[in-house]
């Protein structure tokens, strides 16, 4: 379903354009159906990766594809959800309107999309709202804007940048709730956190990236098969990758 | 178009929201409702002042919705990272330039249709309070100089967007487009005083007479979009210059956006 192979990239940083590494030799598979959990430190190169995914920079090496179409094709993206981290979006317009444009982009008629607005809506708890400009909207309501944005045309892939960044705990659990229908309609999740214990609730396998190179992928009732959890596995990495980070 | 349509539709939105243009029109109207004042001031030639003092102010107004809303629509969605919510959807980078620049014309349109009906009602005005000074008058001149100016800030606003594709800021997307602005209003003249600098009796290097011609192509010449001297001592243009301008501005225009679209085929939004 998702297929990113042997992707590397470099940013220039700086006005004398020294080379940062974001992502090296980055391999990983994800298959239909699954919800698989992106777990790094800040900075590790998760969101590279999923920009990547976007066709929103380009790698300098590899290739990435969702669905067997190359990320490059923009076609791909009548197929994909994406709610950015910490999304931002226009002052002016309302929810409403944010998913006639989520909606009419991608191809939905009239009537599918009135159903389909209507029924986000009201899942994000924002209908209330609709006739709101956003700008008007709590970092959390903007955040559930993003998330009912990201499903209005109803994708078989949904890829969620750090989702539960500014939520409440109702929000939080809201949007567990959404992750887990849409495993159960047999959506492929692609979500990146460093909240551990979303990763444990929700994923059926676990990628740890760290400084750009991914250190572990594993099913998630195998990495916790040993009786350890999710913490004591992820810190280790971070320490064997030379993180230093105390435990 | 199915694509560019929503694109936009959502850019008309957000612009026409913008408190900016409700400033820039509430200005515009007071300067157009003091023309009454002024014009009637002048013991002569009512009528020149009040068609140049009507048609200026449409012109700067249209200036300022460029550079203060014009560019902070485009420059926002990179600045705010906004982008990503098109750009994840199946839209090209190109049918956002293009979208993008569709929905700007349209605002930029429906903002000078408003003054300049406001415009026509203040010229009537006067006409109604001194005929005498009309007798050259001529609403058809008016009404292109209304259009050529149009043209005009559709050719800036194509700029703008060329300049913001490029450009990691939008103050520098402003400094440039107010740069090229006044560059493209004054190029002309500064072209024909140093071709013929030995009539003046200056001296120029051939360095910068060829920089200057260059520059010339390069930059689009906006003064012949401002025709409001001619409208304003109702001085008729041939239909065949009327046409070369109006074909001069669609194909800059299309050139503008067409580099920009090419550039931001390139970008990447890290």
């Amino acid at each position: 379903m998702i297929s990113i192979k042997k992707i590397s990239k470099e940013f220039r940083e700086g006005i004398r354009g020294k080379r940062v590494k974001a992502l090296e030799d980055l391999d990983l598979e994800i298959t239909k159906g699954e919800v698989f959990g992106f777990l790094g430190p800040n900075g590790a190169g998760k969101s590279t990766a999923i920009k990547i995914l976007l066709n929103l920079i380009y790698p300098d090496k590899g290739n990435a594809s969702i669905m067997d179409k190359d990320v490059a094709d923009k076609e791909v993206r009548r197929y994909v959800g994406y709610l950015p981290e910490n999304p931002y979006f226009y002052d002016y317009l309302t929810a409403e309107e944010l998913l006639w444009f989520g909606g009419k982009t991608s191809g939905l008629n009239k009537q599918k999309l009135h159903e389909r607005s209507e029924f986000l809506l009201n899942k994000v708890n924002l209908y209330h709202a609709k006739k709101r400009p956003l700008r008007t909207y709590s970092k959390g309501m903007v955040q559930r804007a993003g998330l009912a944005l990201a499903l209005v045309h109803d994708p078989e892939v949904v890829i969620l940048d750090e989702p539960m960044s500014g939520l409440d705990p109702i929000g939080r659990k809201m949007v567990g709730d959404l992750i887990l229908e849409l495993k159960s309609q047999g959506k492929t999740v692609f979500f990146s956190s460093h909240i551990l214990t979303d990763i444990e609730r929700f994923c059926d396998r676990v990628g740890i990236i760290i400084d750009g190179r991914l250190r572990l992928v594993d099913n998630l009732t195998h990495i916790l098969s040993d009786g350890g959890n999710l913490e004591d596995v992820f810190l280790r990495e971070v320490k064997t990758a030379g993180g230093g980070i105390e435990t | 178009m199915r694509t560019l349509w929503p694109i936009a539709f959502i850019t008309f939105k957000e612009g026409v929201r913008n408190r900016a243009i409700y400033g820039i029109s509430i200005f515009a109207l007071l300067l157009l409702g003091a023309n009454l004042l002024i014009s009637n001031m002048f013991m002569q030639e009512v009528g020149k002042v009040a068609v140049d003092m009507a048609l200026s102010t449409v012109s700067f107004a249209g200036l300022l919705l460029v550079l203060f809303v014009g560019i902070n629509l485009m420059a926002k969605d990179l600045d705010k990272r906004t982008i990503y919510m098109v750009l994840s959807r199946p839209i090209s980078r190109p049918q956002y330039i293009v979208g993008k620049f569709f929905g700007m014309v349209v605002l930029l349109l429906v903002t000078l249709l408003f003054l300049s009906t406001f415009a026509i009602i203040s010229i009537q005005l006067v006409k109604m309070s001194a005929p005498t000074y009309f007798a050259r008058f001529s609403w058809s001149l008016v009404f292109l100089s209304l259009f050529f100016a149009t043209i005009g800030l559709v050719l800036l606003t194509a700029q703008s967007f060329l300049f913001s594709s490029f450009t990691s800021t939008s103050f520098i997307t402003l400094v440039l487009t107010v740069v090229s602005y006044i560059i493209g209003q004054s190029l002309s003249d500064v072209k024909t005083l140093i071709e013929n600098s030995q009539i003046v009796g200056i001296k120029i290097s051939p360095v910068t007479v060829k920089v200057i011609q260059v520059a010339y192509y390069v930059f689009p010449n906006l003064s012949l979009f401002d025709i409001k001297t001619q409208a304003a001592h109702g001085l008729s243009l041939s239909v065949s210059y009327i046409f070369w301008i109006v074909l001069y501005g669609f194909i800059y225009t299309c050139l503008a956006i067409a580099f920009a679209a090419l550039v931001f085929r390139k970008k990447e939004f890290p």
